[in-house]
């Protein structure tokens, strides 16, 4: 067991392997990450191959990025090109190919462009540009738009004029409903959101056991927590049992984030609806700024295009995003469609399924076709 | 050393496999300039018997590998100040000893890598990035017995892993491509975070050391926080604080 050996704790690791397989038996079992930080995680370290061969890891939409569809990168773009705003944003919402190109080319036509690490960054360039209007461009999950609110709180308290907040906050249980609701897809079970948990907690996602009738586990993001998730989610399915447990207990409580689901309440609200790339619309499943903060609500303040633009033809991300097709199975994977000219937003950000895929995954697939290997305890 | 049994009876296939994936990764630590500290709250003489063994070339013309024991009461408080991210922690004592628990808890957020040996019922799953242990040890017989072995084993096997300098230059995940560029909000990112120094007021932020250096980081969500507080961080502001939860992976 090569790839276990570089695990944390890697004799745990092993014992978990041994037990997985001692579970699983000869049964076929096909379980879902919902999120990108796992998806990455599952590929980096080749755990698809040292689980038994009836158990698919399917990876979810759990990637923000990927989910942002064309029409707000255009917008985001059309932002970024007005004089006199500098525009601020996460490293990899800057590659995210719009219909006219992506942030860095249009940071290479001349817009003032910035990657920040936290919007409190965008908050501080702000106050030292008095003379600019500083735009953040706000994607992620619940984990990433409790900070979004504190930086609105903060905006707030120092009474600036010059900072706003376009929002792409997008809630994680929806898209979980979407692919419950899909035909396409017979899932034995869920590997929780770790991180998003922290904040939601883990009682929003009692619906899919109760009404799905499905397993779902929190999962933490070492290779060790995965593996864990993966024995939990079978132990229940063996026991008969139909629950939400925690696997991640060291970082998330039931009740999540008290304070911050209240701040999020502050400043931010439900969209009636929201467009998520291969996706399409789903219901109540974004965030936009409350009226209480329209004065940092960039799509208050600025007349943004707003235009609906269509996926490229040949993108197949829609099926990666639910699980239907694995990434290596589109048309386009590694040959039009790669990390340095991605036509979907999987290839963009590295947690994205195919660039997951791509960077790590090839590998261990050649590997173990070349070696007919499976897990081997 | 003086070691009645054979040493494969000793040490066995999943042990063996184990002490080689340590060797392997002290000895890439140890190659870009790692601090081993080692701590034996317990048993003093077993830490300070690690330290003078890779301090002392194992054979004539080896390197000396950096590394000092760490005896003060406070373990915790000790290694708080030795460490330099990219060092590596060893710590020989039982599961039980709350001073070794709460100092593997720890070394993430200061960047530092944890080797953890010891006899008995085992950590949590994870507790540190290597776990060696055995059945059963006499640990007041510091001069022979399992530990004495299996540190031995690690001193000597880093020594090894020097004879073959390619494996040192490959990265720690093992040389595959790494591409492991994180994305902050698509990864969910959330990074190990030590309070050093509180706010100095409610819209101020902390000082937080975490396995890269120190950062400002916004604690509004977490409420008050100390010095040695623990706390998830996540593009820049505190998520949640670790004390507040128990549990670990099972
Ligand atoms: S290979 Fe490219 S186009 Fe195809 S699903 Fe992946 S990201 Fe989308």
């Amino acid at each position: 067991m090569k790839f276990v050996d570089e695990f944390r704790d890697p004799a745990a690791a092993r014992g978990l392997v041994r037990s997985i397989t001692r579970l699983a038996g000869d049964d076929v079992f096909k379980f879902m990450e919902v999120c990108g930080g796992h998806t990455h995680t599952i590929y980096r370290h080749g755990i698809e191959h040292i689980l038994p061969p009836g158990i698919e890891l399917v990876h979810g939409p759990g990637c923000p990025v990927c989910v942002i569809p064309m029409g707000r990168v255009d917008d985001a773009m059309w932002l970024a090109e007005q004089p006199g705003v500098i525009f601020t944003t996460f490293g990899d919402m800057m590659r995210v190919p719009g219909s006219r190109g992506s942030l860095l080319d249009a940071k290479a036509r001349g817009a003032d462009t910035r990657f920040v690490y936290s919007p409190l960054d965008a908050l501080k360039i702000a106050v030292d540009n008095p003379d600019s209007h500083v735009v953040f461009f706000a994607v992620g999950f619940e984990t990433t738009a409790p900070s979004t609110a504190v930086t609105l709180v903060r905006a707030k308290q120092l009474g600036l004029r010059n900072f706003s907040v376009f929002c792409n906050h997008v809630t994680i249980v929806p898209p979980i409903r979407a692919i419950l609701e899909s035909p396409d897809l017979r899932l034995s079970g869920f590997l929780g959101p770790g991180h998003v948990s922290t904040v939601v907690g883990t009682r929003p996602y009692r619906f899919v056991p109760e009404v799905y009738g499905k397993p779902l586990v929190v999962a933490g993001f070492e290779p060790l927590d995965i593996l864990a998730t993966v024995h939990m989610l079978l132990q229940q399915i063996r026991d008969g049992r139909c629950e939400v447990e925690n696997q991640y207990g060291r970082v998330v409580r039931e009740e999540g984030n008290v304070a911050a689901l209240r701040l999020l309440a502050e400043t931010m609200t439900l969209r009636p609806h929201f467009e998520w790339r291969g996706l399409g619309f789903i219901s109540q499943s974004a965030l936009k700024i409350n009226d209480g903060y329209a004065d940092f609500d960039a799509e208050v303040r600025f007349s943004m295009p707003g235009i609906r633009v269509a996926d490229p033809k040949a993108c197949q991300c829609g099926e990666v995003l639910k699980g239907v097709i694995k990434p290596w199975e589109c048309k386009v994977f590694g040959t039009a469609c790669t990390p340095e000219t991605p036509i979907g937003t999987c290839m963009v950000s590295p947690e994205g399924a195919c660039a997951a895929y791509y960077n790590f995954g090839r590998m261990h697939r050649e590997a173990a076709d070349m070696i007919g290997a499976t897990a081997s305890v | 050393m003086t070691m009645t049994q054979e040493p494969a009876a000793l040490i066995g296939k999943d042990l063996s496999d184990d002490l080689a994936a340590a060797s392997l990764a002290l000895a890439r630590k140890f190659h870009a300039g790692a601090t081993l500290w080692v701590v034996s709250p317990q048993w003093e003489p077993h830490a300070h018997h690690v330290a003078v063994e890779f301090v002392h070339p194992v054979i004539m013309g080896k390197r000396a590998l950096p590394s000092v024991a760490l005896v003060d009461p406070d373990p915790v408080a000790q290694a708080r100040v030795a460490t330099r991210p990219g060092d590596v922690i060893i710590a020989v004592a039982s599961a039980a000893d709350p001073r070794v628990v709460d100092l593997m808890r720890r070394a993430p957020a200061w960047g530092a890598q944890t080797i953890w040996i010891g006899f008995g019922a085992r950590p949590a799953a994870g507790s540190a990035d290597h776990v060696l242990w055995v059945e059963s040890d006499d640990p007041m017989v510091p001069a022979t017995g399992r530990f004495v072995l299996m540190y031995h084993l690690l001193w000597e096997l880093t020594h090894v892993c020097f004879e073959h300098p390619g494996l040192l230059t490959m990265a720690d995940d093992g040389g595959r491509d790494c591409t492991d560029e994180v994305c902050v909000t698509c990864s969910d990112e959330g990074r190990l975070g030590e309070v050093v120094m509180a706010p100095e007021s409610e819209v101020s932020p902390a000082l937080v050391r975490t396995a890269t250096g120190e950062e400002a980081v916004d604690v509004t969500l977490v409420g008050p926080v100390e010095p040695g507080d623990l706390l998830l961080v996540h593009a820049g502001a505190a998520l949640t604080r670790l004390d507040d939860v128990t549990g670990a992976a099972s």
